[in-house]
């Protein structure tokens, strides 16, 4: 790999042969895409299984959203087609529209990360002396034209978005954009654990969604500019990205390619369970991979309690669900193990903490138990 | 829908509520947006079913 000097850019190495030619050289170590999971290459939930999307949000590879106000629009699946990914990308976020639908004016389609405030506190949103940003992203359609999306903050009303597009030239090609955005000096901006910047694809608007001054932070909640190529509206259509990068500067660089470990424990932030990797959460997996646990006798008549601990601590007290061996939800295994065991209602008697929680079943029998099955527990922005 | 939790080891109303479509336990923490959506949906006049075994 060729190493260049200049007196203007720095130190840069062109790789890949995207329309990025030269990046700039960064530290190994550090935060520089602020995204997590930009090159799609964990998904916790799903495990690489196709999702149809129902009418309401719902995550896909890990911190990824899909906004959606109808049902069966959209299916959605890491590596859906089963394309090459772009040089130097072995995953993709895959889209694939259902039907050919016309949206009202109250509907939106969309592609989601929300970045936690305390990953973008040194932009200095909301103020003078805001940062400018640079968003990129490799992205491949079967349709062609005038695609938008938006970054927004739903911090404090007014919301603000910052509309903006870019064309595909070539259908079923993966072509890499570039956004570079200045920095916004009005707003309110969470820059805690809060929701702190959202760069938002679309998909698909209607009237009350759509619209804005073009490549301009504003008021208002635009999920893409009017007129943006509608992805839902062609049945059969794809649309699908990678290698997405938000960052400090007015450059676009080469992507933060993180260790797999350090990507998949920012993503446990957002989201974990004690599945093994390749197991989607819910599936029937039998007894092979139970998290056991030693309960104890509750001081109330069959009680029984046992302590689990994150880790990575999460953003915020979770949502907890469990299921049993069999993928049946808010149930786990309780007794002796074997004969005597039972698969009874299990939830978490007080919301515990970031940290860790109680799970609390209702054994049949008294004495020593143990408590066994999977949970989830979501933080999601 | 949601259902009340109850804590039989505090004995009291558990800061936890169940969503029933998924039987996921959401607690009480403003800053988990399922709680929020809950309090959204209070804020609809929605109430939700009450513990099974309050004592």
């Amino acid at each position: 790999m060729p190493i260049i000097l200049d007196g203007t850019a720095g130190i840069t190495t062109p790789m890949y042969g995207g329309s990025i030619a030269a990046n700039a050289v960064t530290p190994v170590t550090g935060f520089k895409n602020r995204l997590i999971n930009g090159a799609m290459v964990i998904d916790q939930r799903n495990a690489g299984a196709s999702v149809t999307i129902g009418a309401a949000n719902a995550y896909t590879v890990d911190r990824w959203q899909i906004i959606s106000s109808a049902a069966s629009k959209v299916a959605v699946q890491q590596n859906a087609g089963s394309v090459t990914p772009p040089a130097g990308f072995t995953k993709y976020l895959g889209v694939t529209s259902q039907s050919a639908y016309s949206v009202g004016s109250g509907d939106y389609f969309g592609i989601v990360q929300s970045i936690e405030g305390y990953n973008i506190a040194d932009f200095g949103f909301g103020a003078s002396g805001a940062l400018t940003i640079t968003f990129s992203f490799w992205v491949r359609s079967s349709l062609t034209g005038t695609f938008g999306g938006s970054l927004y903050s739903n911090n404090a009303s007014p919301y603000r978005s910052y509309p903006f597009t870019y064309t595909i030239s070539a259908a079923n090609t993966w072509e890499q954009k570039t956004i570079t955005v200045v920095g916004d000096t009005g707003g309110v901006w969470n820059t805690t654990n809060g929701d702190g910047l959202q760069v938002r694809f679309g998909l698909g608007t209607g009237t009350t969604y759509s619209g804005g001054t073009l490549n301009t932070w504003q008021n208002g909640n635009y999920v893409q500019p009017t007129g943006s190529t509608s992805v839902v509206g062609t049945n059969g259509a794809t649309f699908y990205i990678t290698g997405v990068q938000l960052e400090v500067g007015s450059t676009a660089t080469s992507f933060d390619y993180r260790p797999y470990g350090t990507e998949l424990s920012l993503c446990q932030r957002y989201y974990q369970s004690n599945y093994p990797s390749g197991v989607a959460a819910g599936s029937n997996v039998g007894t092979e991979y139970e998290l056991y646990t030693a309960a104890y006798y509750g001081p109330i008549a069959k009680a029984q309690c046992n302590v689990i601990k994150f880790f990575p601590p999460l953003r915020a007290s979770p949502t907890i669900t469990f299921y049993n061996r069999s993928g049946t939800s808010g149930q786990w295994y309780w007794g002796p193990y074997g004969a005597g065991e039972s698969s009874v209602s299990t939830t978490v008697p007080n919301p515990g903490s970031n940290c860790g929680f109680v799970a609390q079943g209702n054994s049949p029998l008294a004495g020593t138990n143990i408590g066994y099955g999977y949970y989830t527990a979501s933080a999601e922005l | 829908m949601y259902k009340e939790l109850f804590d039989v080891v505090r004995n009291k109303k558990a800061n936890v509520v169940i969503r029933l479509s998924d039987m996921a336990n959401i607690p009480f923490d403003p800053d988990n947006t399922d709680y929020q959506a809950y309090l959204k949906w209070l804020e609809e006049g929605n109430e939700p079913l009450p513990a099974d075994e309050e004592k």
